[in-house]
Protein backbone atom coordinates (compact mmCIF):
# COMPACT_ATOMS: atom_id res chain seq x y z
CA UNK A 1 0.00 0.00 0.00
CA UNK A 2 1.32 3.44 -0.88
CA UNK A 3 0.54 6.89 0.54
CA UNK A 4 2.41 8.34 -2.43
CA UNK A 5 -0.77 8.53 -4.50
CA UNK A 6 -2.44 10.66 -1.85
CA UNK A 7 0.25 13.23 -1.17
CA UNK A 8 -0.44 14.87 -4.54
CA UNK A 9 -4.18 15.06 -3.90
CA UNK A 10 -6.11 18.14 -2.97
CA UNK A 11 -6.73 18.27 0.78
CA UNK A 12 -10.41 19.20 0.55
CA UNK A 13 -11.15 16.08 -1.52
CA UNK A 14 -9.26 13.89 0.92
CA UNK A 15 -11.14 15.37 3.88
CA UNK A 16 -14.53 15.04 2.23
CA UNK A 17 -13.74 11.39 1.45
CA UNK A 18 -12.23 10.74 4.91
CA UNK A 19 -13.63 13.29 7.39
CA UNK A 20 -11.57 11.75 10.20
CA UNK A 21 -8.44 13.11 8.52
CA UNK A 22 -9.76 16.64 9.12
CA UNK A 23 -9.84 16.03 12.86
CA UNK A 24 -6.39 14.47 12.81
CA UNK A 25 -5.00 17.55 11.01
CA UNK A 26 -6.77 19.74 13.57
CA UNK A 27 -4.83 18.05 16.34
CA UNK A 28 -1.65 19.27 14.65
CA UNK A 29 -3.06 22.81 14.40
CA UNK A 30 -3.51 22.35 10.68
CA UNK A 31 -6.88 23.95 10.12
CA UNK A 32 -7.74 22.71 6.64
CA UNK A 33 -11.32 21.86 7.60
CA UNK A 34 -12.20 25.48 8.33
CA UNK A 35 -10.14 26.88 5.45
CA UNK A 36 -12.18 28.96 3.03
CA UNK A 37 -10.48 27.49 -0.01
CA UNK A 38 -8.84 24.16 0.79
CA UNK A 39 -7.31 23.46 -2.60
CA UNK A 40 -3.79 22.84 -1.25
CA UNK A 41 -2.19 19.46 -1.96
CA UNK A 42 -1.57 17.16 0.98
CA UNK A 43 2.21 17.28 0.47
CA UNK A 44 2.19 21.11 0.51
CA UNK A 45 0.06 21.11 3.62
CA UNK A 46 2.58 18.89 5.38
CA UNK A 47 5.60 20.76 4.02
CA UNK A 48 4.49 24.28 4.88
CA UNK A 49 3.54 23.47 8.46
CA UNK A 50 7.16 22.63 9.17
CA UNK A 51 6.48 19.93 11.75
CA UNK A 52 9.36 18.03 13.30
CA UNK A 53 10.22 14.87 11.33
CA UNK A 54 8.84 12.70 14.13
CA UNK A 55 5.56 14.62 14.22
CA UNK A 56 5.26 14.54 10.44
CA UNK A 57 5.85 10.78 10.33
CA UNK A 58 3.30 10.22 13.08
CA UNK A 59 0.75 12.40 11.27
CA UNK A 60 1.25 10.59 7.96
CA UNK A 61 0.96 7.23 9.72
CA UNK A 62 -2.33 8.20 11.31
CA UNK A 63 -3.72 9.44 8.01
CA UNK A 64 -2.58 6.28 6.24
CA UNK A 65 -4.43 4.21 8.86
CA UNK A 66 -7.64 6.04 7.96
CA UNK A 67 -7.15 5.64 4.21
CA UNK A 68 -5.92 2.02 4.27
CA UNK A 69 -7.41 0.48 7.42
CA UNK A 70 -5.69 -2.69 8.51
CA UNK A 71 -2.88 -2.48 5.98
CA UNK A 72 0.85 -1.85 6.35
CA UNK A 73 1.52 1.41 4.53
CA UNK A 74 4.79 2.86 3.27
CA UNK A 75 5.11 6.46 4.50
CA UNK A 76 6.73 8.87 2.04
CA UNK A 77 8.98 11.62 3.33
CA UNK A 78 7.94 15.10 2.30
CA UNK A 79 10.96 17.03 0.99
CA UNK A 80 11.81 20.17 2.93
CA UNK A 81 14.50 22.80 3.07
CA UNK A 82 16.45 23.52 6.25
CA UNK A 83 15.08 26.41 8.22
CA UNK A 84 14.49 27.45 11.78
CA UNK A 85 13.02 24.72 13.95
CA UNK A 86 9.26 24.51 14.17
CA UNK A 87 7.87 27.01 16.63
CA UNK A 88 10.44 29.75 16.23
CA UNK A 89 9.80 32.14 13.39
CA UNK A 90 12.51 34.45 12.10
CA UNK A 91 11.42 36.43 9.08
CA UNK A 92 13.65 38.02 6.45
CA UNK A 93 13.56 41.85 6.59
CA UNK A 94 11.07 42.37 3.72
CA UNK A 95 8.72 39.66 5.00
CA UNK A 96 9.01 41.11 8.51
CA UNK A 97 7.69 44.38 7.08
CA UNK A 98 4.54 42.58 5.91
CA UNK A 99 4.13 41.01 9.35
CA UNK A 100 4.41 44.51 10.88
CA UNK A 101 1.65 45.69 8.53
CA UNK A 102 -0.49 42.76 9.70
CA UNK A 103 -0.12 44.12 13.24
CA UNK A 104 -1.88 47.35 12.17
CA UNK A 105 -4.57 45.47 10.27
CA UNK A 106 -5.16 43.35 13.39
CA UNK A 107 -5.69 46.53 15.42
CA UNK A 108 -8.56 47.43 13.09
CA UNK A 109 -9.96 43.88 13.21
CA UNK A 110 -9.91 44.01 17.01
CA UNK A 111 -11.92 47.24 16.92
CA UNK A 112 -14.64 45.87 14.61
CA UNK A 113 -16.76 44.14 17.29
CA UNK A 114 -16.72 47.36 19.32
CA UNK A 115 -17.66 49.43 16.30
CA UNK A 116 -20.56 47.09 15.56
CA UNK A 117 -21.77 46.72 19.13
CA UNK A 118 -24.27 49.58 19.14
CA UNK A 119 -24.08 50.54 15.46
CA UNK A 120 -26.70 52.86 14.09
CA UNK A 121 -25.68 53.89 10.62
CA UNK A 122 -28.31 56.64 10.60
CA UNK A 123 -26.11 58.43 13.14
CA UNK A 124 -23.48 60.63 11.48
CA UNK A 125 -20.57 59.49 13.72
CA UNK A 126 -21.40 55.79 13.34
CA UNK A 127 -21.67 56.13 9.60
CA UNK A 128 -18.37 58.02 9.45
CA UNK A 129 -16.58 55.39 11.54
CA UNK A 130 -17.71 52.62 9.18
CA UNK A 131 -16.65 54.67 6.16
CA UNK A 132 -13.25 55.41 7.73
CA UNK A 133 -12.76 51.74 8.62
CA UNK A 134 -13.66 50.68 5.10
CA UNK A 135 -11.24 53.31 3.80
CA UNK A 136 -8.50 51.76 5.97
CA UNK A 137 -9.34 48.29 4.68
CA UNK A 138 -9.45 49.36 1.05
CA UNK A 139 -6.40 51.62 1.09
CA UNK A 140 -4.05 50.18 3.68
CA UNK A 141 -4.98 46.49 3.88
CA UNK A 142 -5.84 46.05 0.22
CA UNK A 143 -4.28 48.61 -2.12
CA UNK A 144 -1.07 48.81 -0.13
CA UNK A 145 -0.53 45.53 1.74
CA UNK A 146 -2.35 42.99 -0.42
CA UNK A 147 -0.93 44.62 -3.53
CA UNK A 148 2.59 44.08 -2.18
CA UNK A 149 1.72 40.43 -1.69
CA UNK A 150 -0.05 39.94 -5.00
CA UNK A 151 2.10 42.01 -7.32
CA UNK A 152 5.52 41.41 -5.77
CA UNK A 153 5.88 38.61 -3.21
CA UNK A 154 3.53 35.98 -4.63
CA UNK A 155 4.85 36.58 -8.16
CA UNK A 156 8.20 35.19 -7.06
CA UNK A 157 6.55 31.81 -6.57
CA UNK A 158 4.34 31.60 -9.63
CA UNK A 159 0.58 31.90 -9.56
CA UNK A 160 0.02 28.19 -10.11
CA UNK A 161 0.85 27.17 -6.55
CA UNK A 162 -2.31 26.07 -4.75
CA UNK A 163 -1.49 27.71 -1.42
CA UNK A 164 -1.00 31.04 -3.18
CA UNK A 165 -4.22 30.60 -5.13
CA UNK A 166 -5.97 30.03 -1.80
CA UNK A 167 -4.53 33.30 -0.44
CA UNK A 168 -5.58 35.21 -3.58
CA UNK A 169 -9.08 33.77 -3.29
CA UNK A 170 -9.30 34.98 0.29
CA UNK A 171 -8.24 38.48 -0.78
CA UNK A 172 -11.10 38.38 -3.28
CA UNK A 173 -13.64 37.10 -0.78
CA UNK A 174 -12.58 39.98 1.49
CA UNK A 175 -13.12 42.49 -1.32
CA UNK A 176 -16.63 41.10 -1.78
CA UNK A 177 -17.44 41.64 1.93
CA UNK A 178 -16.13 45.20 1.83
CA UNK A 179 -18.13 46.06 -1.26
CA UNK A 180 -21.26 44.69 0.42
CA UNK A 181 -20.55 46.76 3.55
CA UNK A 182 -20.47 49.95 1.48
CA UNK A 183 -23.72 49.01 -0.25
CA UNK A 184 -25.30 48.33 3.13
CA UNK A 185 -24.14 51.74 4.36
CA UNK A 186 -25.87 53.34 1.37
CA UNK A 187 -29.03 51.32 2.07
CA UNK A 188 -28.87 52.14 5.79
CA UNK A 189 -28.97 48.40 6.56
CA UNK A 190 -27.33 47.93 10.01
CA UNK A 191 -27.82 44.16 10.00
CA UNK A 192 -26.06 43.67 6.66
CA UNK A 193 -23.16 45.89 7.76
CA UNK A 194 -22.77 43.82 10.92
CA UNK A 195 -22.88 40.52 9.04
CA UNK A 196 -20.44 41.41 6.31
CA UNK A 197 -17.95 43.28 8.50
CA UNK A 198 -17.95 40.40 10.98
CA UNK A 199 -17.39 37.96 8.14
CA UNK A 200 -14.50 40.13 6.89
CA UNK A 201 -13.03 40.25 10.39
CA UNK A 202 -13.10 36.47 10.75
CA UNK A 203 -11.73 35.89 7.27
CA UNK A 204 -8.81 38.30 7.68
CA UNK A 205 -7.97 37.19 11.21
CA UNK A 206 -7.50 33.65 9.91
CA UNK A 207 -5.82 34.79 6.72
CA UNK A 208 -3.19 36.78 8.63
CA UNK A 209 -2.55 33.91 11.01
CA UNK A 210 -1.98 31.57 8.06
CA UNK A 211 0.40 34.02 6.42
CA UNK A 212 2.36 34.83 9.59
CA UNK A 213 2.70 31.29 10.81
CA UNK A 214 2.68 29.15 7.71
CA UNK A 215 2.94 30.83 4.34
CA UNK A 216 5.59 33.48 5.09
CA UNK A 217 7.99 31.14 6.91
CA UNK A 218 7.66 28.68 4.02
CA UNK A 219 8.32 31.48 1.50
CA UNK A 220 11.32 32.72 3.46
CA UNK A 221 12.83 29.27 3.35
CA UNK A 222 12.41 29.10 -0.39
CA UNK A 223 13.52 32.61 -1.40
CA UNK A 224 17.13 32.92 -2.51
CA UNK A 225 19.34 35.55 -0.89
CA UNK A 226 19.18 37.49 -4.17
CA UNK A 227 15.37 37.41 -4.11
CA UNK A 228 15.26 38.66 -0.51
CA UNK A 229 17.39 41.67 -1.51
CA UNK A 230 15.24 42.27 -4.57
CA UNK A 231 12.04 42.03 -2.50
CA UNK A 232 13.49 44.47 0.03
CA UNK A 233 14.15 47.03 -2.72
CA UNK A 234 10.79 46.52 -4.41
CA UNK A 235 8.93 46.95 -1.10
CA UNK A 236 10.99 50.06 -0.29
CA UNK A 237 9.91 51.59 -3.59
CA UNK A 238 6.23 50.95 -2.83
CA UNK A 239 6.66 52.14 0.78
CA UNK A 240 8.24 55.40 -0.37
CA UNK A 241 5.19 56.22 -2.49
CA UNK A 242 2.82 55.37 0.36
CA UNK A 243 4.77 56.97 3.22
CA UNK A 244 2.39 59.76 4.20
CA UNK A 245 -0.66 57.57 3.69
CA UNK A 246 0.70 54.71 5.76
CA UNK A 247 1.46 57.11 8.60
CA UNK A 248 -2.15 58.30 8.45
CA UNK A 249 -3.68 54.82 8.36
CA UNK A 250 -1.37 53.35 11.00
CA UNK A 251 -2.29 56.32 13.19
CA UNK A 252 -5.98 55.60 12.60
CA UNK A 253 -5.55 51.93 13.64
CA UNK A 254 -3.59 52.95 16.74
CA UNK A 255 -6.23 55.50 17.72
CA UNK A 256 -8.98 52.88 17.37
CA UNK A 257 -7.00 50.50 19.54
CA UNK A 258 -6.53 53.09 22.27
CA UNK A 259 -10.15 54.16 22.15
CA UNK A 260 -11.62 50.68 22.47
CA UNK A 261 -8.97 49.30 24.79
CA UNK A 262 -9.98 51.95 27.25
CA UNK A 263 -13.65 51.20 26.69
CA UNK A 264 -13.39 47.48 27.48
CA UNK A 265 -11.11 44.47 27.43
CA UNK A 266 -13.11 42.52 24.86
CA UNK A 267 -11.11 42.01 21.68
CA UNK A 268 -11.38 40.26 18.34
CA UNK A 269 -14.26 39.14 16.22
CA UNK A 270 -17.32 37.67 17.94
CA UNK B 1 41.40 22.00 34.45
CA UNK B 2 41.60 25.23 32.48
CA UNK B 3 40.10 24.71 29.05
CA UNK B 4 41.37 27.98 27.57
CA UNK B 5 39.84 29.78 24.59
CA UNK B 6 37.36 27.55 22.72
CA UNK B 7 38.44 29.32 19.53
CA UNK B 8 41.92 27.84 19.72
CA UNK B 9 41.22 24.63 21.64
CA UNK B 10 42.78 21.58 19.98
CA UNK B 11 40.15 19.27 18.45
CA UNK B 12 40.76 16.01 16.59
CA UNK B 13 38.16 15.59 13.85
CA UNK B 14 39.80 12.65 12.06
CA UNK B 15 37.04 10.14 12.76
CA UNK B 16 35.22 11.66 9.79
CA UNK B 17 37.99 10.56 7.41
CA UNK B 18 36.86 8.37 4.53
CA UNK B 19 33.24 8.76 5.63
CA UNK B 20 32.28 10.80 2.59
CA UNK B 21 32.99 10.10 -1.01
CA UNK B 22 36.20 12.08 -1.56
CA UNK B 23 35.26 13.75 -4.81
CA UNK B 24 36.85 12.40 -7.91
CA UNK B 25 34.94 15.19 -9.68
CA UNK B 26 36.94 18.37 -10.13
CA UNK B 27 35.29 21.27 -8.27
CA UNK B 28 35.43 24.45 -10.30
CA UNK B 29 36.32 27.66 -8.47
CA UNK B 30 33.45 30.13 -8.16
CA UNK B 31 35.71 33.05 -7.27
CA UNK B 32 35.00 36.00 -9.56
CA UNK B 33 37.33 38.63 -8.12
CA UNK B 34 40.70 39.48 -6.63
CA UNK B 35 41.66 40.55 -3.99
CA UNK B 36 39.43 39.11 -1.27
CA UNK B 37 41.03 40.08 2.06
CA UNK B 38 39.17 42.97 3.69
CA UNK B 39 42.30 45.14 4.04
CA UNK B 40 43.01 44.70 0.34
CA UNK B 41 39.60 45.04 -1.28
CA UNK B 42 38.14 48.28 -2.55
CA UNK B 43 34.41 48.48 -1.80
CA UNK B 44 33.98 50.43 -5.03
CA UNK B 45 35.32 47.61 -7.24
CA UNK B 46 32.82 46.86 -10.02
CA UNK B 47 32.08 43.33 -8.82
CA UNK B 48 30.61 44.73 -5.59
CA UNK B 49 28.09 46.97 -7.37
CA UNK B 50 24.57 45.75 -6.57
CA UNK B 51 26.00 42.36 -5.59
CA UNK B 52 25.02 39.79 -3.02
CA UNK B 53 28.12 39.96 -0.85
CA UNK B 54 29.45 37.34 1.56
CA UNK B 55 31.64 38.50 4.42
CA UNK B 56 33.41 35.35 5.48
CA UNK B 57 35.56 34.47 8.47
CA UNK B 58 38.88 33.05 7.27
CA UNK B 59 38.33 29.53 8.64
CA UNK B 60 34.90 28.98 7.05
CA UNK B 61 36.04 27.92 3.60
CA UNK B 62 38.23 25.20 5.15
CA UNK B 63 35.49 23.86 7.41
CA UNK B 64 32.70 23.73 4.82
CA UNK B 65 33.61 21.26 2.09
CA UNK B 66 31.34 22.70 -0.58
CA UNK B 67 32.01 26.37 0.12
CA UNK B 68 32.35 27.43 -3.52
CA UNK B 69 29.04 25.99 -4.67
CA UNK B 70 27.03 26.63 -1.53
CA UNK B 71 28.12 30.16 -0.66
CA UNK B 72 30.46 31.72 -3.22
CA UNK B 73 28.62 31.00 -6.46
CA UNK B 74 27.24 34.23 -7.94
CA UNK B 75 28.47 36.32 -5.00
CA UNK B 76 31.18 38.87 -4.26
CA UNK B 77 33.37 38.20 -1.23
CA UNK B 78 35.45 39.76 1.53
CA UNK B 79 37.33 37.67 4.09
CA UNK B 80 38.60 38.58 7.54
CA UNK B 81 39.47 37.18 10.94
CA UNK B 82 37.68 39.08 13.69
CA UNK B 83 40.00 37.60 16.31
CA UNK B 84 43.44 38.25 14.85
CA UNK B 85 43.17 41.04 12.28
CA UNK B 86 44.28 44.53 13.26
CA UNK B 87 42.67 47.89 12.47
CA UNK B 88 39.19 46.52 12.10
CA UNK B 89 37.68 50.04 12.06
CA UNK B 90 38.77 50.04 8.43
CA UNK B 91 36.51 47.00 7.88
CA UNK B 92 33.54 48.93 9.25
CA UNK B 93 34.19 51.75 6.78
CA UNK B 94 34.50 49.29 3.90
CA UNK B 95 31.29 47.46 4.79
CA UNK B 96 29.57 50.83 5.02
CA UNK B 97 30.99 51.59 1.56
CA UNK B 98 29.46 48.36 0.24
CA UNK B 99 26.06 49.34 1.61
CA UNK B 100 26.02 53.04 0.71
CA UNK B 101 28.20 53.40 -2.37
CA UNK B 102 28.31 49.99 -4.04
CA UNK B 103 24.59 49.65 -3.20
CA UNK B 104 24.95 45.93 -2.56
CA UNK B 105 21.77 43.84 -2.68
CA UNK B 106 22.36 41.76 0.45
CA UNK B 107 25.11 40.94 2.94
CA UNK B 108 25.64 37.43 4.31
CA UNK B 109 28.10 37.03 7.18
CA UNK B 110 29.53 33.52 7.50
CA UNK B 111 31.26 32.64 10.73
CA UNK B 112 32.48 29.67 12.73
CA UNK B 113 30.78 28.56 15.93
CA UNK B 114 33.70 29.68 18.12
CA UNK B 115 32.70 32.69 20.27
CA UNK B 116 35.32 35.14 18.98
CA UNK B 117 33.96 34.74 15.45
CA UNK B 118 30.73 36.55 16.30
CA UNK B 119 32.81 39.74 16.25
CA UNK B 120 32.41 39.72 12.49
CA UNK B 121 28.61 39.90 12.78
CA UNK B 122 28.97 42.81 15.22
CA UNK B 123 31.25 44.59 12.76
CA UNK B 124 28.64 44.21 10.01
CA UNK B 125 25.88 45.42 12.34
CA UNK B 126 27.88 48.47 13.35
CA UNK B 127 28.55 49.34 9.72
CA UNK B 128 24.88 48.85 8.83
CA UNK B 129 23.73 51.09 11.68
CA UNK B 130 25.98 53.92 10.56
CA UNK B 131 24.98 53.59 6.89
CA UNK B 132 22.28 55.82 5.41
CA UNK B 133 20.95 52.95 3.30
CA UNK B 134 19.53 49.65 4.53
CA UNK B 135 20.20 46.16 3.18
CA UNK B 136 19.05 42.75 4.40
CA UNK B 137 21.81 41.11 6.44
CA UNK B 138 21.88 37.45 7.31
CA UNK B 139 24.36 35.43 9.30
CA UNK B 140 25.23 31.78 9.13
CA UNK B 141 27.12 29.92 11.84
CA UNK B 142 29.05 26.77 10.89
CA UNK B 143 30.29 24.02 13.16
CA UNK B 144 33.94 22.93 13.08
CA UNK B 145 32.76 20.10 10.79
CA UNK B 146 31.18 22.58 8.40
CA UNK B 147 27.53 21.92 9.27
CA UNK B 148 25.06 24.82 9.48
CA UNK B 149 24.24 25.45 13.14
CA UNK B 150 22.25 28.63 12.70
CA UNK B 151 21.02 30.68 9.79
CA UNK B 152 19.11 33.89 10.48
CA UNK B 153 18.28 37.28 9.07
CA UNK B 154 19.16 40.17 11.34
FE1 LIG C 1 -2.75 38.08 2.11
FE1 LIG D 1 -1.07 39.71 4.38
Amino acid sequence: MEMEGYINKNIKDIISQYPEIGSILNEYDIACVSCNVGTCLLKDVVEVHNLTYEAEHELMKRMAKVIFPGNEVKIPKVKRKIGPAAGQIKYSPPVRKLVDEHAFIKKLLAAIPHILESLNVAKVEDRQLIIDSVDFIRSYADKYHHAKEEEILFKKFGEGIEIIKAMLDEHDIGRGHVKAVLEAVEAGDNQAIKERLTAYCELLKDHIKKEDEILYPWMDKNLTVFQVGELFNQFNEVDKGFEAASRKYEGFAKALEERFNRASQKIFCP
Amino acid sequence: MLEGCPGSKTMDLREKEGQEDTASVKVISQLRQWPIQMHLISPMAPYFQGADVVLVADCVAYAHGNFHNDYLKGKAIGIACPKLDSEQEIYIEKIKGWIEDAKINTLTVLIMQVPCCSGLVKLAQEAAQSANRKVPIKYIVLSLQGEILQEEWL
